[in-house]
């Protein structure tokens, strides 16, 4: 759990370190639709790109605008502090406007911050539409994005390779699909905290001992015989984009609440489904999983089966109530998150929807003091999803 | 007979509400000071002054408030929004929808017939929408929070603020002082500016039943009555306590029902 | 929302109101100075348009004729498209379909009312629109979803990578309404052999979505006659764009709100084409005199907006351009990009070219011809990339010999406060001083127009410009 927690806590963590004394590249990437096994395959490590640990914030107000979400500044911030110095390489993906906007910030900041954009900078062009020209256009840009790759770093990525990478991820995304099948159980063996640090890490992890870590984790949970549900209502976490350990602490810390699911771009919300090993093309098959299986609201008119996806979750994770969260500025998780909750609350369920900033908890006493009330109201309820 | 009490620490103003048998025997708000503790302090000595109580007296306590974690003597803290929740249902028991307009938030509940809360939502991201917009406004207008109230009924032609900063509002309104607009304009625009805000919130959260509100800005007349206009309701009020007081009401009753082993 | 604005319909309030607007001038002069006496609240913004002669007259015919093909639309049999201001309505009038673009009517709005669109908008924020969105959709969008307009019947954005959050807005409204929704989605570049293939593909399943969900199919007679009307506009505007070129320019400023407000309304179709030839002889008889576009008939300043004008109440950001004698050379709405204009010249994959001469050329002119509308054009990606705003901006500045730039949006862009600040220093560094404006073009809550012309007049006098 160390592991875990050090990879989720840190932006230069241990694994990411070792990984960089071996002389080995690390490839940072800011959104949830870049195939990190295509570097795997070419023995990068690929690193998600978060803004923990950010301090001040002159170096991402300098570039970006005021009415900008905290998260992309946040990484710029980082950026500009020189806290990725590890990278060798960045891609930047139009995950939203704020996020695309990173290219250029990050890009003029170096122009006055001297080497702090990374040797490789690229920007992975994906469409926010899944069906046919979409998919092809999204399966051509990852055709681009490994040839930039090979030429870069002059290694090659055959499809055997890409083929393995899937492999490899794959049994991650078996080993937390047991995880979440835990967590969907009446009496609960893993915190929410746990669970998230745990997800957290596979995100900057190298996959091969993020794997063996990972299997030896779940089977020490399996043989636990306390369980943390008593008494507790059990949450979902849906919302923008979060990374933040201390985010799920804070609820738990109630010590009425325990976070059995998450909704979120970290995590198993994509990581879930596995993807078919034997294709013909391993690159469509990753485009088919990474372009096609996205549950975010970037996907523009997908409202309907995004909220089909989230009841059945609900269903599945026997939750008490959902705590949505968006981040000031995040529109689009702000706009579906009232979508969610008039929708959710019709059918009975509890909903917290709450606005907040990314970051270094600066208003972690309002989260407090929202989240206490939504239980207080939960527990004078005593309805559950269950008894929908 | 118990004897429980409640203690509301805010931003701007701490109360504190002493009952017995469901009634207020002693009561006291002062403004808060800088740390929480020394303003729950001076709050609960006043309401037990007042009452003629001592410490030893109460049975149970509840904190409430922003800075309720950090008061000593009590026995349990509950949020400020069940709180306001029950306190709002004592003041007028057939209220169902609830706005509290705090010194540095806004929300609205939604309650059952035992005050219990079904449904809030809370606006806090900045200034404008809360208690501490009026006073940074009155401050510049040189009025009384009371007096600022009043300039909706007398106002001819309302000016339109920058409503959405605070800093900008405040620059505004000194422009056009300076032009020499009257200043009754001035003021309803800015109660105008307020109620439009905390309008959005209320009618999120469609509205049901009799709607009362709570909170120090419970008392400006001026934007209650424009909030009445723009969600085309009328706001109750209630005689039998100030408004102000609803999150240690609230509190003191929570406590009343952990006493009889209720809650 | 406050209960009296639920007594009527806005579009039908709007759009009566523009229709009295537009008779006022066909009485006597004395009969139309009589009646502004009448109307009080609107002899501002009235006179701003009807002052301007025949084409501020034709203006706001145009403008009611758009309100009342909406409100007529489902006697007519025709079908209602919400839309947005980048996506041409040629191709919903090629396949008669009414557009209902949510800036416009937004706009109109804020232009018209001294309370602007606010209770729409304040409405959309109740309804679980975040109060952070863009205010040019959230008006209308309000008005829509309190069913105070007549109703959608299906949804198309092209904003998708462009501008998240105005496609969030349309988005928001499908999934409120429960109304059909495509959106087309632009990639990064233009003009590459990729890009340009993608925007037919798009374009080709637009039109099949809309077949689909109007019952209407894809004339190519029409769509032909309407592509050559925008040959016809196309030339006229060009026309326009090269007496912008003067010093000092006989074009007014409000000539370019009208220039592109026109475009997003009736784009191909004959009674835009009609406000144009207004525009044009007006502008010409203007040059052949000498006289500036500006009423205080001197040129004293030329300013480019690099983004959008300011839209709120009677006229006021024009006005205050006329009163000081500054010239208005343009905004990013202002240009179509067709091939020929001088502007083209060093942006040549930013253009489209009108080909009638079978219906694959048609559709590929149309699909293009939409991928360089604003914002779609040059928003789409990296700032500093080849084609993109920083290269747009400054040909256009440069070749309408700008003294100074001005940004203004809304705080709910986010992909332009996602760059301004380097965009802005990188304009400078080229020789332009430029101002960023903090205020809200559609919103006067945000900032009061009194405190924006206050920095603009800082700004001018701080940089020795006025």
């Amino acid at each position: 759990m160390d592991i875990f927690y050090d990879a989720a806590t840190r932006v230069a963590s241990r694994s990411i370190l070792d990984w960089k004394a071996a002389g080995k590249p690390v490839v940072g990437y800011t959104c949830s639709y870049t195939p990190a096994e295509i570097f795997h395959a070419a023995g990068i490590l690929p690193v998600r790109l978060r803004g923990i640990e950010t301090e001040g914030m002159e170096v991402g107000d300098t570039y970006f605008g005021p009415f900008i979400c905290s998260f992309p500044k946040c990484i710029l911030q980082l950026a500009g502090k020189g806290r990725f110095s590890f990278l060798d390489g960045a891609i930047i993906t139009p995950g939203c406007d704020g996020m695309r906007r990173l290219d250029e910030c990050w890009r003029k900041a170096g122009e006055d911050y001297e080497g702090i954009v990374p040797s490789y900078f690229y920007y992975f062009d994906v469409p926010h539409k899944a069906e046919d020209h979409g998919m092809k256009w999204y399966i051509e840009e990852i055709r681009l994005l490994i040839r930039g790759v090979e030429e870069h770093f002059q290694v090659t990525i055959t499809d055997e390779k890409l083929r393995g990478a899937i492999r490899r991820f794959n049994d991650g995304r078996r080993l937390l699909s047991r995880l979440e099948a835990m967590r969907c159980e009446k009496d609960l063996r893993v915190s929410g905290t746990d669970a998230f640090a745990a997800i957290v890490a596979g995100t900057v992890m190298p996959r091969d001992d993020y794997t063996v870590v990972l299997e030896e984790w779940i089977d020490s949970l399996g043989k636990r015989a306390d369980t943390l549900s008593e008494g507790k209502k059990r949450l979902m976490v849906v919302g923008s984009v979060s990374d933040e350990i201390d985010l799920f602490e804070l609820i738990e810390n109630t010590g009425k609440a325990i976070v059995v699911a998450e909704n979120l771009c970290f995590g198993i919300r994509y990581e879930g489904n596995t993807i078919p090993e034997d294709d013909a093309d391993p690159v469509e098959a990753l485009a088919a999983h990474y372009l096609g299986s996205s549950v975010c609201p970037r996907m523009f008119g997908k409202y309907r089966e995004r909220f089909e996806l989230l009841k059945e979750r609900i269903a599945r994770t026997r939750v008490d109530g959902v705590v949505m969260q968006n981040i000031r500025f995040c529109d689009l998780h702000g706009a579906e998150n009232a979508l969610f909750e008039r929708d959710l609350e019709a059918m009975g369920i509890p909903c917290l929807r709450v606005e907040r900033e990314y970051g270094p908890h600066i208003d972690a006493g309002r989260m407090k003091l929202r989240i206490n009330a939504f239980l207080e109201r939960m527990g004078a309820r005593g309805k559950t999803a269950a008894a929908i | 007979m118990s004897i429980v009490a409640g203690c509301d620490v805010g931003s701007l103003t701490s109360k504190a509400v002493i009952m017995k048998n469901g009634r207020i025997v002693g009561s006291h708000i002062i403004k808060s000071k800088p740390r929480p503790s020394d303003s729950a302090d001076a709050a609960m000595d006043g309401a037990m002054a007042a009452a003629g109580v001592s410490k030893a007296d109460i049975d149970y306590c509840i904190g409430t408030g922003y800075g309720r974690e950090k008061i000593a003597f009590i026995d349990e803290s509950v949020s400020e929004i069940s709180c306001h929740g029950k306190g709002a249902h004592w003041l007028l028991p057939t209220a169902r929808t609830v706005i509290d307009i705090g010194g540095q938030d806004c929300k609205t509940m939604k309650i059952d017939d035992n005050g219990q809360i079904l449904k809030f939502t809370a606006n806090d991201k900045c200034a404008s929408g809360t208690g501490r917009f009026l006073e940074v406004m009155a401050r510049v207008l040189g009025v009384s929070i009371d007096e600022l109230g009043g300039f909706s009924r007398t106002a001819r032609a309302p000016i339109t603020l920058a409503s959405t900063c605070t800093v900008w509002a405040q620059a505004d309104v000194i422009k056009y002082l300076n032009s020499g607009v009257p200043i009754d304009d001035i003021g309803a625009g800015i109660n105008t500016a307020m109620a439009a805000r905390v309008a959005i919130l209320v009618n999120a959260v469609k509205p049901e039943g009799d709607i009362f509100m709570t909170g120090g800005v419970a008392k400006n007349i001026g934007v209650v009555t424009t909030l009445e206009k723009l969600i085309g309701r009328t706001i109750k009020k209630a005689r039998k306590a100030d408004p102000q007081m609803a999150g240690a009401i609230g509190a003191a009753l929570i406590s009343g029902e952990r006493v009889k082993g209720e809650g | 929302m406050r209960p009296e604005i639920r007594e009527y319909n806005y579009d039908l309030l709007m759009g009566k109101t523009l229709r009295a607007a537009a008779m006022v001038p066909r009485g006597t002069s004395k009969e139309t100075a009589r009646t502004y006496g009448y109307i009080p609240y609107f002899k501002g913004i009235a006179k701003a348009f009807i002052d301007e002669g025949p084409p501020g007259i034709t203006f706001l015919d145009l403008l009611a004729t758009y309100y009342e093909n909406i409100l007529t639309a489902r006697e007519q049999g025709k079908k209602i498209a919400a839309t947005t201001f980048c996506n041409t309505p040629a191709i919903l009038y090629a396949m008669d379909i009414v557009p209902a673009t949510f800036e416009i009517l937004t706009a109109i709005g804020c232009l018209v009312w001294k309370r602007g669109m606010f209770d729409y908008m304040d409405y959309s924020c109740e309804a679980g629109m975040p109060e952070t969105s863009c205010s040019s959709q959230k008006g209308a969008l309000g008005a829509f979803l309190a069913g105070l307009c007549e109703s959608i019947d299906f949804v198309v954005c092209d904003t998708p990578g462009v501008c998240d959050t105005n496609a969030n807005a349309f988005a928001f409204a499908s999934a409120f309404l429960d109304k059909p929704f495509y959106q087309l989605n632009y990639p990064s570049t233009i003009g590459d052999d990729r890009s340009q293939k993608y925007h037919i593909d798009d374009y080709r399943a637009m039109v099949a979505f809309m077949e689909t969900h109007s019952g209407k199919t894809l004339d190519y007679d029409r769509l032909a006659n309407i592509l050559r009307e925008i040959d016809r506009q196309d030339a006229l505007t060009a026309e326009l764009e090269d007496m912008l070129m003067l010093v000092p320019t006989p074009v007014p400023p409000i000539y370019g709100l009208m220039t592109y407000a026109g475009r997003f309304c009736f784009a191909g179709h004959p009674i835009y084409t009609g406000l144009l030839e207004s525009m044009v002889e007006t502008a010409r008889s203007r040059m052949a005199a000498g006289v500036p576009g500006l009423k205080s008939g001197d040129e004293k300043l030329r300013i480019f907006m690099c983004y959008i004008d300011h839209y709120t109440f009677d006229m006021n950001f024009y006005d205050y351009l006329g009163e000081r004698g500054i010239a208005h050379t343009g905004s990013i709405l202002a240009r179509n990009f067709r091939e020929g204009n001088k502007y083209v010249e060093n942006l040549p994959d930013n253009s489209y070219r009108v080909d009638t001469s079978s219906p694959e050329a048609m559709f590929e002119s149309l699909a293009q011809m939409n991928a360089r509308m604003p914002m779609v054009r040059s928003i789409r990606g990296p700032y500093d990339q080849h084609g993109m705003w920083l290269e747009e901006s400054l040909a256009c500045a440069n070749l309408y010999q700008a003294d100074c730039i001005i940004y203004n949006g809304t705080p709910g862009c986010r992909n332009t406060w996602g760059m301004v600040k380097p965009y802005a220093r990188d304009l400078e560094k080229y020789g332009f001083p430029v101002h960023i404006m903090y205020d809200d073009a559609f919103d006067d809550r945000v900032e009061s127009w009194e405190a924006s012309k206050e920095r603009l007049d800082e700004f001018f006098h701080v940089r020795g410009l006025l």
